[in-house]
């Protein structure tokens, strides 16, 4: 594993933001780490720390201040078809059906209409939401909305997938269900994901490694690899230990 | 929760009008030249289908209304969602016509009255040029704001899934803006016909603001009530049209 | 803390059923808050949390049964039910002392008593440089934080509080949670807390009551009996949360 290119590469990267008074707010400090191919890799920090900011950038939505995002060795410049995204708000589109929305990726991408809704159904399929294909966003719960957001995500094909706190605005339950959904698509679609969270119970349950991130400006505080084997118990002494260990190291937000 | 709401609950609407009509008969009795009772007015509505007035039938006057306000609306829509886009939209287009209309939009419609009467006359195309002056300005406000407003999460998924400008402007932002966009579109119909009205009581020989500027003329107290009454149900009718449009073109909301 | 069957019974819910239509939301629960309990309410989603606790906060009225306040029907001109929601609920317009006193105000607590209630939560919650602040200028946790603050000095017959730390990072939320236990100890207030999250229910609650699911019921009453401050990896903590979680699951 140790032996294969990155995926994605981070070196020193900064963003610092500019008021209009010209204040400097420095966001990203000197980030740097690897993410392997089809790795489940987390960024765990506290809230309102950066990592939004930071998978904005590697989605191409913005540009670091400094230093260098490379895909597959290239730099990331403006948006891509390989990298997708789960948003925290879903960004579902309201005037869309479920099937309009999850067939955006491909049909942007100038795939003709019968080969993309049959993508989207497959994807529709995959997240559990079979016989929505033409429900309004409006009409599903909050667990079901982040669902199409899932399979829209996967529908474009990409290579990389980031998911921005995806599980952040739901209750615990239905939380423990989407975070076993979303490991059973990713040992499935074997994709490179890279999850956000502030929630290390489900940093430490979802990683392959978890990349912890300080407060404001984020750096790098530490990268914890859990060997612990699939599917893990939440409730086990290692999985407890490990989590603790974790808290005791994670910046409490401002 | 249909088994708990009180019988009077549905009988106060019907209480309030006949307060109104208690009211109006008695002011009637008090002062009968300033207010003509109900059954005047009737006996006046009967009357002024009957016999046409100004050698135009009533049906026609209100006919000659609406297609001025109708006309001149469906104009300023289509014109005033297309620039207020613009506007939104581009900032080489807000810089340069953006700003003439923001000192052209604080002068009321009416204050052209006088311009338009010297440069084109009293036909119908001045009469539908204020009309459309008052409103195009309201149509283009709130698309504007509309377009303002959308949220930022939303231009981001079109980004991300690879939307083209073209498909960003018509697939995110004119739908994300259409609640706006109707809430501009009721509001112009309102003024529309408000402004007709004044129009026509400038220089008309027909419509319903010809009506009630001849009832005027001749002390036609019940006349003038007539038409109030036929204003105020048209008025009521066009903005039910609206609601009946938006929710032919919006399905996605409740 | 004295034996929870000891202490005095405060709230009293019987038989409490909540209709909506034909859809039966609640089914016939009825079950006892002693005086100073910390009881925590959980149950699966959708169960009808909501609708248990807008019965509790009086915001609708039940199909039938009664909720009564030592011994009487609850009246909100009579009895002080305090709230805390997941939104925050703070009044951008007033300072953090202002917010906390807000509620003391409309009660007609006398000034003196009230600038010692409000001194006293300020202290208790080391908020004492935020005073004169506006909650526009506090972080989202210090704002929630304030909330609760103005809702212990309030010094409520019974404080309802729904999710409280549902958008908080977990590192925030064992923060507060230590705090919140430590304004109810030194107040002995009477707290309902409802919770989606077991862990967070075992680590605050005297007795767990588990809902079932729609129409919600009770399925058990749990007694956590844990000393304090807990530790979310004992074995019996983790017992007791592995219990819960499978009574909720199991429907």
């Amino acid at each position: 594993m140790e032996t294969l290119t990155p995926k994605l590469c981070l070196r020193g990267v900064e963003k610092t933001f500019w008021d209009k008074k010209g204040r400097a707010t420095p966001v990203l400090d000197q980030v740097s780490f690897d993410v392997r191919d089809q790795e489940f890799l987390v960024l765990l920090g506290p809230g309102l720390c950066g990592k939004s900011v930071l998978l904005q950038l590697i989605a191409g939505l913005d540009e670091p201040t400094a230093g260098q995002i490379l895909l597959d060795g290239q730099p990331i410049q403006g948006p891509t078809p390989k990298v997708s995204m789960v948003f925290q708000k879903t960004g579902l589109l309201a005037w869309k059906t479920v099937l309009e929305n999850v067939e955006i990726g491909p049909k942007y991408a100038g795939v003709p209409r019968e080969e993309r809704r049959r993508t989207a159904r497959r994807f529709i399929e995959m997240v559990g939401l079979a016989g929505f294909e033409n429900a309004w966003p409006r009409q599903l719960s909050g667990g079901m909305k982040q669902r199409v957001g899932i399979a829209r995500a996967y529908a474009a094909a990409p290579e990389l997938l980031v998911l921005d706190e995806p599980f952040g605005a739901l209750d615990a339950q239905t939380r423990y269900v989407m975070e076993e959904e979303i490991l059973r698509i990713w040992e499935q679609e074997k994709k490179t994901v890279i999850f956000v969270t502030n929630n290390i119970e489900e940093a430490v349950y979802l990683g392959d490694r978890v990349v912890l991130l300080s407060s404001c400006p984020a750096r790098v505080k530490n990268v914890y690899p859990i060997r612990l084997p699939r599917p893990r118990d939440m409730l086990s002494a290692e999985f407890l230990a490990l989590r603790e260990e974790i808290s005791a190291a994670m910046d409490l937000s401002v | 929760m249909k088994n708990k709401r009180p019988l009077w609950y549905y009988l106060l609407p019907l209480v309030s009008l006949v307060l109104v009509l208690v009211g109006w008969l008695y002011m009637a009795a008090a002062k009968p030249l300033l207010f003509p009772s109900p059954a005047e007015t009737w006996q006046r509505l009967i009357k002024l289908i009957e016999v046409p007035l100004a050698r135009v039938p009533l049906y026609q006057h209100i006919l000659i209304s609406l297609r001025r306000v109708l006309g001149a609306v469906t104009a300023a829509c289509v014109l005033g969602v297309i620039f207020g886009l613009l506007v939104g939209w581009s900032r080489t287009f807000r810089a340069t016509l953006g700003s003439i209309f923001e000192i052209l939009r604080p002068i009321p419609p009416i204050a052209w009255i006088p311009l338009i009467t010297v440069w084109l006359g009293i036909g119908e195309l001045p009469k539908m040029l204020i009309i459309f002056i008052g409103t195009f300005t309201i149509v283009v406000t709130n698309t504007y704001t509309g377009v303002a407003m959308v949220d930022p999460l939303t231009l981001s998924v079109g980004r991300v899934f690879g939307a083209s400008r073209r498909q960003l402007l018509m697939e995110f932002v004119l739908p994300a803006a259409l609640p706006a966009i109707f809430a501009g579109i009721r509001m112009a119909i309102g003024v529309g016909w408000a402004i007709v009205l004044a129009a026509e009581m400038v220089g008309a020989s027909a419509g319903v603001g010809f009506l009630i500027f001849r009832g005027n003329e001749l002390r036609d107290m019940p006349l003038i009530f007539v038409c109030m009454f036929i204003i105020g149900s048209i008025g009521a009718l066009l903005s039910a049209g609206a609601s009946w449009l938006e929710r032919r073109l919006c399905p996605w909301r409740p | 803390m004295s034996e929870l069957n000891e202490r005095p019974v405060k709230v009293q819910v019987r038989q409490l059923t909540k209709k909506f239509g034909d859809l039966l939301v609640l089914d016939n629960v009825s079950f006892d808050i002693r005086k100073g309990e910390f009881l925590c309410v959980v149950g699966p989603t959708g169960c009808g949390k909501t609708t248990f606790l807008n019965l509790l906060t009086r915001l609708i009225e039940p199909t039938s049964g009664q909720l009564l306040i030592d011994g009487e029907p609850a009246d909100a001109r009579r009895h002080d039910l305090a709230f805390v929601f997941q939104e925050s609920s703070a009044f951008p317009w007033l300072t953090v002392e202002q917010n906390i006193g807000f509620g003391l105000g409309i009660k007609h607590v006398p000034a003196a008593e009230a600038k010692k209630r409000v001194d006293r939560i300020l202290e208790l919650m080391g908020l004492e440089a935020y005073r004169k602040a506006y909650p526009g200028q506090l972080s989202v946790s210090s704002e929630q934080r304030m909330v609760i603050g103005r809702a212990f000095a309030m010094e409520p017959d019974l404080l309802l509080m729904d999710e409280p730390y549902g958008q908080m990072d977990i590192k925030m939320r064992f923060y507060l949670e230590d705090e919140v236990i430590r304004l109810w100890q030194q107040l002995g207030t009477t707290v309902v807390f409802i919770t989606h999250n077991i862990e967070e229910a075992v680590y605050l609650a005297e007795r767990v009551l588990i809902l079932t699911n729609k129409p919600a019921s009770i399925k058990e009453e749990v007694a956590i009996d844990l000393p304090r401050p807990r530790q979310v990896s004992d074995p019996r903590f983790i017992e007791l949360r592995r219990h819960i979680t499978e009574q909720i699951k199991w429907w």
